[in-house]
């Protein structure tokens, strides 16, 4: 199923996806979301002051995104700070936060696969693991 | 000799950690390894992606750095692997 793009007519929320949610997360208002084009979410997105993100906003995000689950950021300062200076040059150079330890095919919809934080639940490297990790290091298994 | 190649990314810990071993086997032994980096050359991510076949049913189902292929026999492992088991996989390329 192909995903398409949503906006909320209440809160301009942009939503990507194969459906639109029931509940717009920002403004609660029920069956809010409107499909809209893909260039249409593009203007809604890449408008505004805050456009793109720092390095250090984007380890605080990811600090965030680890509370309450069973990983979090490896405590390993040198492979983290050096796993970022990759993902964010990928970005720089290839257009995503890529991860640096594996390769775009050039395929668009399996390099999205890629980008950092990737699904990395489902990797052998993580899944079942006791010190399981993703791919590249930047998560582990919270101990 | 067979053409053996090290797929590798400048800012991939685990390729940074074997790369020190590469250089020990490589002054014990007759191996030698063509150390490409793939995310700042893309004539060498070209080559990389070019042996996909081989690598990607090693490295589950993509293409990660590090990985080492024989490009004669399309032989191919990944990952942080330890010494000993890189100098099994790379003497039998010999």
């Amino acid at each position: 199923m192909k995903k398409r793009y949503w906006r909320c007519f209440v809160c301009n929320d942009i939503h990507y996806g194969i459906a639109p949610p029931e509940l717009c997360p920002t403004c609660k208002v029920l069956h809010a979301y409107v499909e809209i084009s893909a260039e249409e979410a593009r203007k809604f997105l890449g408008g505004g002051p805050d456009t793109t993100m720092a390095r250090g906003d984007f380890r605080a995000a990811i600090e965030r995104f680890t509370v309450g689950n069973e990983f979090e950021v490896n405590p390993d300062a040198a492979k983290v700070d050096l796993l970022l200076t990759g993902v964010f040059e990928n970005e720089k150079n290839h257009g995503f936060k890529y991860c640096p330890c594996r390769l775009r095919t050039k395929n668009w919809e399996e390099d999205l696969k890629l980008v950092c934080p990737c699904n990395f639940i489902i990797h052998e490297t993580y899944k079942g693991i006791k010190d399981g990790e993703c791919w590249c290091g930047l998560f582990v298994r919270r101990k | 000799m067979a053409r053996l190649i090290m797929f590798h990314g400048r800012e991939c810990p685990h390729c940074k950690k074997m790369l020190p071993l590469v250089e020990k086997l490589e002054g014990e032994s007759p191996v030698r390894f063509e150390k490409l980096e793939v995310w700042h050359d893309e004539k060498n991510a070209d080559l990389m992606r070019s042996f996909r076949e081989a690598i990607a049913p090693k490295c589950g189902n993509q293409l990660r750095v590090p990985t080492f292929i024989n490009t004669e026999t399309k032989d191919a492992t990944c990952g942080e692997i330890d010494y000993e088991k890189l100098k099994e996989w790379a003497l039998r390329q010999v």
